[in-house]
Parts: structure tokens; sequence; C-alpha cells
């Protein structure tokens, strides 16, 4: 018997071996550092209609960063959450007349492990004359790294005319 | 018929050269009242010699001399057949086994068949009957045989998963009821298996390349469902079995009826069930850094509900029978209303928390029909059998409307789709198969293979992921085994495939910004363009097997090939679930993947081991390779993720061991073990998706066969080890290891001469907090299922028809 156990217990051990087996990867997304002084927008901003902001955002990564991209969307329905701790204040639902959409991506120059955005956004103030609709919008970051390694960002602003 | 008949004459003439040895050969075939086959039967004879059938009921014993010799047969389950033989020249013996009233449930199937079948098969399998099932009855059948070595699932919440053998999945296994091969949605990661765990007999895995048999898709392995019991003959009866479980509230019933009169017979069988919302031991979910309060520990809005109707009815005769098997299974899903897919959403609480059991947005509703008929006719040494099978697989995906990238803001009222159905598929298959046995002699016999499927896939909805499509199979093959003596068979098949597949163009049904020199327009975006692909592949598969009384050994290498799927070929659009814009490549190849199975027991009285080491290599593993771009074509502003190829190298197995340690304790202990790395291609050095983490199933079991008034009473601990999964690919989250206690005890009561039996569990004793690397919720750190117990009492009954 003592033989049975013996081999029991080392197939035991084995099995133990094999299930804490561990390997290391570059397993690092990048990311969005909204920390930065002066970054814009943060969580609750507000952007104005017929103005240019400048959006300024970190981003960083452990080998070499890919690409950008980022939307604003009308969150009327307040569908989407923002990923960020603090809560704003929101308007009452509503239906979207002719709400604001922004979707644009850039490339963000070869070989970099850190890139801060420093780029001009002119927001129109109507299409065909009608005026955008006012009130909470979603403004949602994706950083990519050249793995493939994505980072996503949602935050809550408004969107006023001045 | 000609041709045949020559076949006959010669092989007749082959086999009488064969028996000029002198001494004789008693051989024959073993079944039950309905003529069916009994595998595993042991055939003993007064002098000592003996065997056990094989997977078709045949026997054979060489080298007996002259004389009088007594035969007993015995089955678990059948009265023991005894009778005297005169043994003067080479026998043939048939025994009909009589059903032993003793113990009337419906279907039993015993170790001996488990172990002839390993013994047959030179790929390493695993085999669940309906007991095991019970025992270990999980939310879908996938979660219930998760215990099985190599096997491990994809969930969808509580009620829903895929299966993964040895860590491929979706397109790459092939799941086979009732001798058709099982056709829903199973590229999607949230789309489970629609199969009713609650009318399945037996279960078998074959884990290893089975395209020979099976064709396109069966890289990783096969799970075969069958319900093939036959009742008694002149029997009514039934089983009622209730199942209640904790964690998710679910109550439900399969209610199940048969009869038989003489050569007709049927079953019918309804299952039932209906299920709340499931419980997680955390107040909060973690969607990208946002925390997601959660009321009560239930994962809000995943509850659903399951409807399932089948039908059998057949004929059975002496050397021919025929079953239709008519099915219909429907469930209802609700997803996390918190994240859809993955976006984070804002909940109104009030509404999604006032019940627990009801099914808002977002949910997914599938309605999967099948008609099977499967005959089978046994013609001297030809064994014929026909497969023929419609399926309609209904799949419609419902969350609200949401205007993403160019959408409309309101959703028009002109078009042909109700706005909150996101996508809806509609499949319907054609499938069949014919089999012909052809057996040589009691060494050789060879099988031939026809098989042929068509199917025809519509889409709509608001979302565009594939594109519609038709797709047409048609494969033929030829399968030799040769016994070179009963310890070493030989076995290898070839076969050839072809495959039509035809895909749609596909245009938004909403305009986007066009940027058309320097003006922009609105144009609706053509999203898919028309394919029409042709393939064609040779498989094939060598394997050997060595039985001797207390080793066995095993050994394969085969071939095994997947057709590129509508989606790889063609996918163009978002991914909403996913937060990518997936791209297909119309220049893809079939997958070719080639493997080496290894299969090693050994065992005595009291202990065995056992080990199943596989290496395998895809020439082009296809996958779905995220790029650092953003989709800038189609506006939508969404990670590229595009189809590509490489080439991918994976090892890994099981390993099991069990110990008597007293009369009726029994310790055990199951491990398995997957590595994949790509060896080219832009991800190199990267994993799969999906690959899961290795784990450890450690085992106490105590059986007892009377105790008091119980009888087959069993308690049974696991205590489950999963190590961490750092070894991750793009998008994936590296997940933590985790350790669970699962218990599982229960028995039977006689009452009068039926048997009631009773299951219970407790899963996740300790309501530990962990993650499933392969749960379809993993990305946004939903953790797995709290404390659960489950109880599942089955009631037979049954009479007699004069």
């Amino acid at each position: 018997m003592s033989n049975y156990t013996k081999l029991f217990l080392l197939i035991v051990s084995f099995a133990v071996i094999l299930s804490c087996e561990e390997d290391s990867k570059d397993d690092m997304k990048p990311a969005i550092d909204l920390s930065i002084t002066d970054a814009f927008p943060v969580n609750c901003d507000t952007i104005y209609f017929g103005e240019t902001f400048v959006l300024k955002v970190l981003f960083t990564d452990n080998v070499e960063l890919g690409a950008f991209s980022f939307d604003i969307h009308h969150n009327f329905d307040h569908h989407s959450h923002s990923t960020e701790v603090t809560e704003c204040n929101t308007d009452p639902d509503k239906e979207p007349v002719n709400p604001y959409v922004f979707i644009q991506d850039y490339d963000i120059p070869q070989g970099l492990t850190e890139y801060e955005t420093n780029i001009e956004i002119n927001i129109p103030s109507a299409e065909n004359s009608n005026l955008f609709d006012e009130g909470d919008y979603h403004f949602f970051i994706s950083l990519t790294d050249k793995q493939g390694w994505s980072t996503q960002k949602g935050l809550s602003i408004k969107m006023l005319h001045r | 018929m000609h041709k045949i008949t020559v076949l006959f004459v010669l092989a007749h003439i082959l086999i009488i050269s064969g028996y000029s040895q002198g001494k004789y050969i008693l051989s024959g075939l073993v079944v039950d009242e309905n003529n069916q086959a009994l595998p595993g039967a042991s055939v003993q004879l007064s002098s000592g010699k003996g065997t056990v059938t094989n997977s078709e009921g045949k026997y054979v014993i060489n080298d007996l001399d002259n004389g009088i010799y007594e035969i007993k047969v015995s089955y678990i389950g059948y009265k023991t057949h005894l009778d005297t033989i005169v043994i003067d020249g080479n026998k043939a013996y048939r025994i009909k086994m009589l059903y032993s009233p003793l113990d009337l449930q419906e279907v039993v199937v015993t170790d001996n068949y488990v172990e002839t079948r390993k013994k047959e098969e030179s790929l390493n399998i695993e085999i669940a009957n309906k007991r095991y099932l019970q025992q270990n009855l999980g939310g879908s059948l996938m979660k219930t045989i998760e215990r099985l070595p190599g096997v491990s699932t994809i969930d969808i919440g509580s009620g829903q998963s895929k299966p993964v053998i040895r860590g491929l999945g979706f397109n790459r296994i092939v799941v086979v009821e009732n001798g058709i091969k099982h056709e829903g949605q199973q590229w999607g990661a949230d789309h489970g298996l629609e199969i009713d765990q609650f009318a399945i007999d037996k279960l078998e895995v074959i884990k290893g390349p089975s395209s020979l048999i099976h064709g396109s898709d069966a890289l990783g392995g096969v799970i075969n469902v069958k319900q093939n019991s036959v009742p008694i003959n002149n029997s009514v009866g039934g089983t009622i079995d209730l199942i209640g479980k904790t964690n998710n509230n679910l109550i439900g019933t399969s209610f199940s009826v048969y009869g038989r009169k003489n050569w007709l017979f049927a079953d019918l069988r309804v299952t039932m069930l209906d299920y709340g919302d499931y419980k997680v031991p955390t107040d909060s979910i973690d969607i990208y850094s946002y925390k997601a309060a959660i009321h009560n520990n239930q994962l809000r809005n995943t509850a659903g509900e399951e409807k399932n109707l089948h039908f059998t009815i057949g004929i059975i005769q002496d050397d021919f029978q025929s079953k239709f098997f008519i099915s219909n299974v429907y469930s209802k899903n609700g997803f996390f209303a918190n994240a859809h897919g993955l976006e984070p959403r804002n909940v109104d609480t009030d509404v999604h928390d006032k019940s627990n059991r009801d099914i808002l947005f977002p949910y997914h509703e599938v309605n999967h029909f099948k008609v099977i008929n499967q005959s089978l006719w046994e013609m001297g040494k030809f064994r014929f059998k026909s497969d023929l099978g419609f399926q309609r697989n209904f799949r419609q995906e419902w969350s609200e409307y949401v205007s993403h990238g160019y959408m409309p803001p309101v959703f028009p009222d002109n078009l042909k789709f109700n706005a909150d159905i996101e996508r809806q598929f509609d499949k319907h298959i054609y499938n069949g198969n014919l089999l012909i046995r052809y057996t040589h002699n009691e060494k050789t016999a060879f099988t031939f293979g026809l098989n042929g499927s068509y199917q025809d896939n519509d889409i709509n909805g608001r979302g565009f992921i594939i594109p519609a499509f038709e797709q047409l199979n048609m494969g033929v093959f030829l399968l030799a085994k040769y016994e070179i003596n009963p310890i070493n068979v030989l076995q290898l098949g070839i076969r050839y495939d072809h495959g039509k597949i035809k895909t749609e163009s596909y245009n938004d049904w909403f305009q986007s910004p066009v940027l058309i020199g320097s003006d922009t327009t609105l144009a609706h975006l053509q999203r898919a363009y028309g394919l029409n692909r042709n393939y064609s592949n040779i498989s094939w598969s060598v394997g050997y097997n060595y039985n001797q009384e207390k080793l066995s050994f095993k050994t394969n290498i085969g071939r095994s090939f997947r057709i590129p799927i509508a989606k790889e070929l063609a996918a163009n659009g978002v991914n909403y679930h996913n937060f990518s814009y997936e791209v297909g490549d119309p220049d893809l190849s079939p997958e070719i993947s080639y493997q080496l199975d290894l299969g090693l027991e050994y065992h005595l009285k009291k202990f065995a081991v056992g080990a199943t080491p596989f290496v395998n290599y895809f020439t082009n593993y296809i996958y779905l390779n995220p790029s650092s771009e953003f989709d800038r074509l189609y506006g939508n502003g969404n990670q590229v993720f595009y189809y590509t190829q490489s080439e991918v190298f994976r090892y890994g197995g099981e390993l099991h061991a069990h110990y008597q340690l007293l009369k009726s304790i029994k310790l055990g202990v199951i491990g398995e073990y997957v590595y994949s790395e790509q060896v080219s291609g832009e991800k190199k050095g990267f994993t799969l998706p999906f690959s899961p983490p290795a784990s450890a199933i450690f085992n106490i079991k105590y059986q007892k066969q009377h105790l008091g008034f119980l009888k087959n009473v069993y308690l049974s601990v696991d205590y489950r080890i999963t190590a961490s999964q750092t070894n991750i690919v793009p998008p994936e989250e590296t997940t933590d290891g985790y350790q669970l206690i699962n218990i599982s005890l229960g028995g039977e009561i006689s009452l009068k001469k039926q048997n009631l039996s009773i299951s219970a569990q407790v899963q996740n004793l300790f309501n530990t907090k962990h993650f499933s690397h392969t749960s379809y919720y993993r990305l946004i750190n939903v953790p797995e299922p709290g404390r659960n117990f489950v109880l599942n009492v089955s009631i037979p009954f049954s009479g007699k028809i004069n």
C-alpha cells in the first residue's frame, strides 16, 4: 500500500506544480492620464458650441503607443456612464432633436512611449443653420498601443451655447 | 447490388481460409430485448476464457477445443444469461439479455461500456451517463460536464455556456446530437449551446482531431450527445425530475413519458426552467473603473427561462430500426443590465431591481427546432446507418435603440425591423449522413461514410456583424480497422471534403458622411461585398491501441481542418459588445491542424493512473487580431480588429489517478493543462484568446450500496484549484487563480419497484469571490456565481401494457 500511496502523492504534487505554473509576458495596456496640469476635458467639464478647445491628455505605454480616437455623443437618456468616480450634475432626460456628433481618430508619431496631445478642435454651433442640442454629452477617448492593447475612458461633459 | 454479392462471396472465401487453424472460434452478438447491441457485456466460459463485447455488442473467443462449455453472460441491469453450448466447430451464438425487473430506471450505462469504448477509440475519450449528469447538474449542459478532464466552458451568465475542449471552442469543436451536427451561431462568445441537458442519455467527449468522421470544424474534438434509450417491450412509464437551485432561485421540471407496444415506441419529454438573477459574492462591479453598485448581490437582469420539448417515435425490428427525434429548444436570457457587451450603462435601478425574475433589455432569445431521422439496417456483414436532419436556429438579440456612430438619433419608422432588435440570425440547415460498415472478418472492418450539409443564413436588425450566407459541404471517408490480435488494434482513415460558401453584400440602413475629394456627402456605406468561395481538403487519421489487462496505451495522429466561417471572411462592422471594428479577410485558407495524441493508463484493483498528453500544430489558426488602428472609413472611431492567420503550437494534457483507500472511500485527482503559442504573425509569442488556465481537482468520495433504507449512497467532495492565467493576448485581462470546494451527495430510495433518486450539491461552499478567465463577463469584471445549493429529485414510474 505504501508504494501506491507514494505514487499517488507524487501524482498529486505533479498536479499541484502544473496548476501553479506561471508565465511572464508584456501585458501592459497603454494609459490615458488626465491628471496632468491643464488636462482638458476632464469629467464634468463644459465645451461650448461655436468655439475652439484644446484637447490636452497624456498618453503613456511601456513599449510603443499606437493611435487614439475620441468621439462626442449625446447622453440625453444617460445611457452611458463616465468611467470616472465623480458624478456630474445631469439635466433631466430628453429626446434628441439635433444632437452633435464628433468622431475622429489620430495617429501617434512612431516610437513614442509618451505623448501629450495638443489638438485644437473647433466645434460648430449649427448644422444647416439648425442649432445643435445643448445638454449632457459623453466624451469617449480610446487609446491603443502598437501591439493592439487598448484603453478607454468615458467622460461626462456638458455642451452649451454661449 | 451485384458488386455487393461479389464482395460477399469474396469475404466468405477469405473468412473460410482464415479459419483453417484446428482450434475453434465462438463469436456472436449480445443484444437486449429490443435487439439493441449491448456493448461492454461480459461473456465467460466455464473453461475460464472470456471477453467483453465491443461497441457493436460483438464478441469473439478464440482457440477453443472440442467440448461442452457453460456460458455466462452478464450485464448490469439485465438478468444473467446462463446456457450450455457444444463446441465442435466454429460457432456463432447470439444472446438476448432480459431486462432485470429490479432496475426499471430508463437507462443503464455501466462502467464496462466506458472501458470498452475507451479501449476501442484511439483518441482520448470521456463518457458521462445520465447518472453523472444528474449528480453534477449545472446551469447548462457544458457546466454540468466541466469537471471532465480537458473540458472547460465559456459561460454567459448562469444558464448558458459554450463548450471548450483543451482550449479550443467556437467553430473548432463539433457538437453532435443523435448523429447530426448541431448548428447554431457557435461563433459568438455570448451564444450558448442550445441543447436540453435533461434529454440526454449518454454523452461522449472525444478529445482530438475528428475531421475524419465529422468533417470541417472537428479540429479540437467532438461532443457526442445521444438519446438512445428504448423502452422495454409492452411497457409504459416515465420520469418526473424536479430541480431547484438557490443561487439564481431556479425552479424547474423535466417530465418524460414513454411507451412501447411490440415494435413501436414513443417518448415525450417536456423541460421547463425558470430562474432569477444570479448572485455574486460582491456588492459592486468594476466596469472599466466605473463601480456599478448591485442590489442584494444580484447581477441585475440575468434572469432567464428555458422551455424544451422532445418527441421521439421509432420502430424496432430484428435487423432494422428507425427513429425520429423532433425537438424544440427555446431560451430567453437577460444580459447584465449595467453593461451591454462592454459598454457601461446607466440603469434605472427602480425598474431593474423591482423584480429579480423579470427579463428586461438587453436580452437574447433563441429557438432551435430539429427533426432527425436515424435508421439502422443490418444485412449480414453489412450495417447501413443513415442520419437525416433539418434544423432551424432563430436568434434575436434585443436591446434599447441607442444611436452609435452615424445612426440617426431617432429611429426612423420606415424600416423593416424593430428599432430594438440589435441582431437577428435565422439559419436553416439540412444534413445527411450515410455510413456503411462492412465487417470483413473478426479482425478487419471497413466503414465508408458520406456526409452532406446545406445551410442558409439570413440576418436582420440594426447592427451588422456577419453577412447573410449560404454554405454547402460534402465529404466522403473510408475508415479501416484491423485487429492484429485482441491486444493490438490499428485504425486508419482518409477523407475528402469539398465546401462552398456564398456571402451576400450588405449596406448600412443609415447614412454616414463620406469625403469625396473635398466634398462631404452622405451615403449608405457598403459593409460587405458578395463572395463566392470553394474549399477542398484531405484529412486523415492513424491510430493504434494496445490493451493489456493492467496497462493500456493508445496513440493517434491526425490532420483536421475547418472551412473559414462567414464572419471570418466577410465581417466588416462594429461589434458593440467589444468596442471593436471587425474586418474579415476573404482570402483566408481553411484552417489545418495536425495533432498527436497519446493515452496511457495503468490500473490495478485499488489504484489507477492515466495520462493523456497531446501536441498540436496549426499551419494557420484564424483569429481576430486587434491592431493599433481606429476605423477611419466608416467613421465610428473604434479599434480595428483584423481576421488574420498564424501558425500556432499547442501542447498539454490531462492527468488522473484514483486510489481506493477503504472499501467505501476513494481518493482521486484530475489535472489539466494547455499551453498555446502563436509562432508566427503579428502576435508571435502570444497565446490564443480564451485559453483556460491550468486546474486540478482533488476528490474524496464515499460510496455505499446500502445504507439503512437508502441505496447507492454517495458523498463526494471536490477541492478545485485553478491557476491564475497570466498568459494572455489583447484585449484580455489577466485572471487570478482561485480555490473552491464543491460537495455533492445523494442516493436512492426504493419505492415498490422504483428507485426514487435524490442528488444534491453545494457549489462554491465558501461563497468565494473568483473570476473565470473564459467567462463572457470576464472583461467587465463580473465574478462567478456565489454559493449555490442544487437539488434534483428524479421520480420514475412505470407499468405494463397487455
